[in-house]
């Protein structure tokens, strides 16, 4: 045995980027938060080369959980093509060495900023949700350290307060993206800024989520069949966006979440927000054997 | 396939790229090292705010992105995040700094003397427009002191603290690995002393200034007096493998302390960083002496200071609104259009909770 023999030849990085104790922490940190179903683990948040907000907690959780087989999946606001989700696909590949896909059918590891995809996941595919604000009580109680200890005292009277004035002033629940959501009858969590439309695919899902803010260090889980129930009044039930009788105009499908594409004429078109969807719609209409999921959502409505 | 040809992703993000480097042109060693040798304290800055302390990759940094300094210290930063830590120095006492500049507002002569050293508080701010018209501005010839000023002294709190006027801090016994390390946990409120302070060392220099500042002009509860600003060399003294001590070289640092009155005592307000940094050593000190009882969010309060002058992610989450908001910005429209229409035809509208 020689220290040759013991040791491998230096490397500019590791792979993966993140370097063996950065690895585990977060894998510590990771089964803690499942451990806790959407309860928030502080950990370190190393630098990665990438600007901070620009998804550095999903990408060290990827960058933890990847491995040279798993097929990732990236996409921003529900597409593959963004500009942000190809530069994050592209750095995960470049420094795993891990295939990547655009069908969510076939990915391993799906990194997410503010989407889930319409098709729904298996049991054994993770999905990782980037957070830009873990504190669902940062508009009651901006101090990090009190919505610490409100969270510890499950004391979320103010929470309810702001939605019931909502409800007051507005005639309704004026709250958009980042719906509030009790997870497991104990947390209240944000599931990210993911449309209202998406959260009900939390709810008991088969697959881990796995939610990480890089900026403000944090972690935490909705692990397989747990439930996420939106915060509601008995009286006044959840509404998803008013999207089921949209078409997209360029796929044509129907009852799915999209985006508004203002026109010249004053009006407003419509494109499915989960691009891949749209695209696999396209292939099938113009005669491609594409295999397509099934959906969470059916005929725009979400079966309870 | 109209959808597919349409994903423009990839290739736009490389031109664009190519577009921000094409106009600085090559970066070649010769630039890396008229940066260094020209840029000084610009270097000295962004080390202290990526807490790495080497002055060429500093300079590559500033070179790889045009003196974007928020993308040099991430660049830094990041780079630093993945080096394995082959030692911990041993501490560096203020009793031991090699001092270039050393001056005290609080008296006229202090033990070890007052020293000037290299500074611009006294410059006349005129532009030298002549190089511009060709010619070459030399600096003029600094004449030595017949007597040279002692390369140590002693730090002005501990004569302070040796005739009774303040309590000196509680020493701290906790040496290499066992020190709290801000880089590699996370900081949680109310902070941890080697958290603060480290947090502070890493600060955005305008961030700092500015928090500071509003705690100088009266939004603080204590009026700073500059008990001493020192600039110095630290040594780096380490343990080889063989138990041997040694120098691995002397970087230069920056630290104040600051104190005000407090009832019959003075209370003290610390800052240290790596290079030579004053206005960011001031102003951070003065935020340590607001901070003890400040009111839950007010400026001088440690855990909103210590959040809101983290360059990296100040400057990253800033610049992240330039991305595609539409899933969230659709939601919100979402949930206006139908308030819009709940007013417009109220007979509709629920009952809230009765």
């Amino acid at each position: 045995m020689s220290l040759k023999t013991l040791t491998k030849p230096w490397e500019a990085m590791a792979y993966g980027f993140l370097d063996g104790s950065a690895k585990r922490e977060i894998r510590r940190k990771m089964i803690k938060a499942i451990a806790v179903p959407g309860c928030q683990m502080p950990y370190a948040s190393r630098e990665v080369p990438m600007a901070r907000g620009w998804g550095t907690g999903g990408l060290q959780v990827s960058l933890t959980l990847v491995n040279p087989t798993m097929r990732v999946k990236v996409i921003d606001q529900g597409a593959d093509d963004s500009v942000n989700a190809a530069s994050i696909r592209r750095f995960i590949a470049r420094v795993a060495g891990a295939p990547t896909t655009m069908d969510t059918l076939d990915a391993d590891l799906i990194q997410s900023r503010h989407r889930i995809p319409e098709e729904i996941l298996r049991d054994d595919q993770v999905l990782v949700l980037q957070v830009p604000n873990p504190e669902p009580l940062r508009p009651v109680q901006p101090n990090m350290s009190i919505a610490r200890q409100m969270h510890a005292d499950a004391d979320y009277g103010r929470m309810w307060l702001q939605l019931y004035e909502q409800i007051v002033r507005s005639g309704r629940v004026m709250q958009g993206a980042s719906y509030p959501s009790l997870v497991h009858g104990r947390h209240v969590m944000t599931p990210s800024p993911i449309p209202r439309w998406d959260v009900p695919k939390l709810n008991m899902a088969q697959h881990l989520t796995i939610l990480s803010a890089g900026r403000e260090k944090r972690i935490f889980a909705v692990p397989p069949y747990t439930r996420v129930e939106p915060l509601v009044f008995s009286d006044v039930p959840y509404k998803v966006e008013d999207h089921a009788g949209l078409t997209c105009h360029r796929s044509g499908t129907r009852g799915f979440f999209m985006n508004e594409i203002p026109q010249e004429d004053g009006s407003s078109a419509f494109e499915v927000s989960d691009s891949e969807w749209g695209v696999k719609a396209i292939r099938r209409r113009d005669g491609e054997e594409v295999a397509l999921g099934e959906t969470w959502y059916k005929n725009g409505r979400m079966p309870s | 396939m109209a959808y597919v040809a349409t994903r423009g992703g990839e290739r736009a993000i490389e031109q664009s790229q190519r577009l921000f480097c094409a106009e600085m042109g090559d970066i070649t060693p010769d630039r890396i090292a008229e940066i260094r040798a020209a840029m000084p304290y610009l270097i000295d800055r962004i080390m202290g705010e990526a807490s790495l302390y080497d002055e060429d990759l500093a300079a590559l940094a500033l070179a790889q992105t045009g003196g974007e300094l928020y993308e040099a210290v991430l660049l830094l930063r990041a780079w630093r995040t993945t080096q394995p830590r082959i030692s911990v120095a041993e501490p560096v006492t203020q009793d031991a700094l090699f001092t270039h500049r050393r001056i005290s507002a609080a008296f006229k002569d202090i033990p070890g003397g007052q020293v000037l050293g290299p500074t611009l508080d006294y410059a006349h701010r005129i532009l030298a427009t002549t190089v511009l018209d060709g010619q070459v501005s030399t600096p003029d010839p600094v004449t030595p002191a017949k007597m040279a000023s002692p390369p140590r002294q002693p730090s002005v709190s501990a004569w302070q603290a040796e005739n009774g006027l303040l309590s000196p801090a509680a020493s701290d016994h906790l040496t290499g690995n066992d020190i709290p390390d801000v880089t590699r946990e996370p900081l949680l409120f109310p902070a941890k002393r080697a958290h603060t302070l480290q947090s502070l060392a890493r600060a955005e220099t305008g961030g700092v200034l500015a928090l500071g500042y509003a705690a100088q002009r009266g939004y603080g509860q204590a009026h700073p007096t500059v008990n001493e600003l020192r600039l110095a060399e630290a040594e780096i003294v380490v343990t080889h493998p063989r138990g041997t001590r040694f120098s691995a070289g002397r970087v230069k640092v920056s630290q104040a302390e600051v104190v005000s009155k407090k009832g019959s005592q003075l209370e003290l307000g610390f800052s240290a960083t790596m290079g030579w940094n004053e206005v960011k050593v001031i102003a951070a000190a003065t935020l340590d002496l607001n901070s003890k009882g400040a009111p839950k969010g007010s400026a001088t309060e440690e855990e909103f200071f210590l959040y809101h002058t983290e360059g990296v992610e100040s400057s990253g989450f800033c610049i992240h609104f330039k991305l595609p908001h539409y899933v969230t910005f659709q939601s919100s429209l979402d949930a206006m259009r139908d308030a819009k229409a709940r007013k417009a035809a109220p007979e509709k509208s629920p009952e809230p909770a009765e």
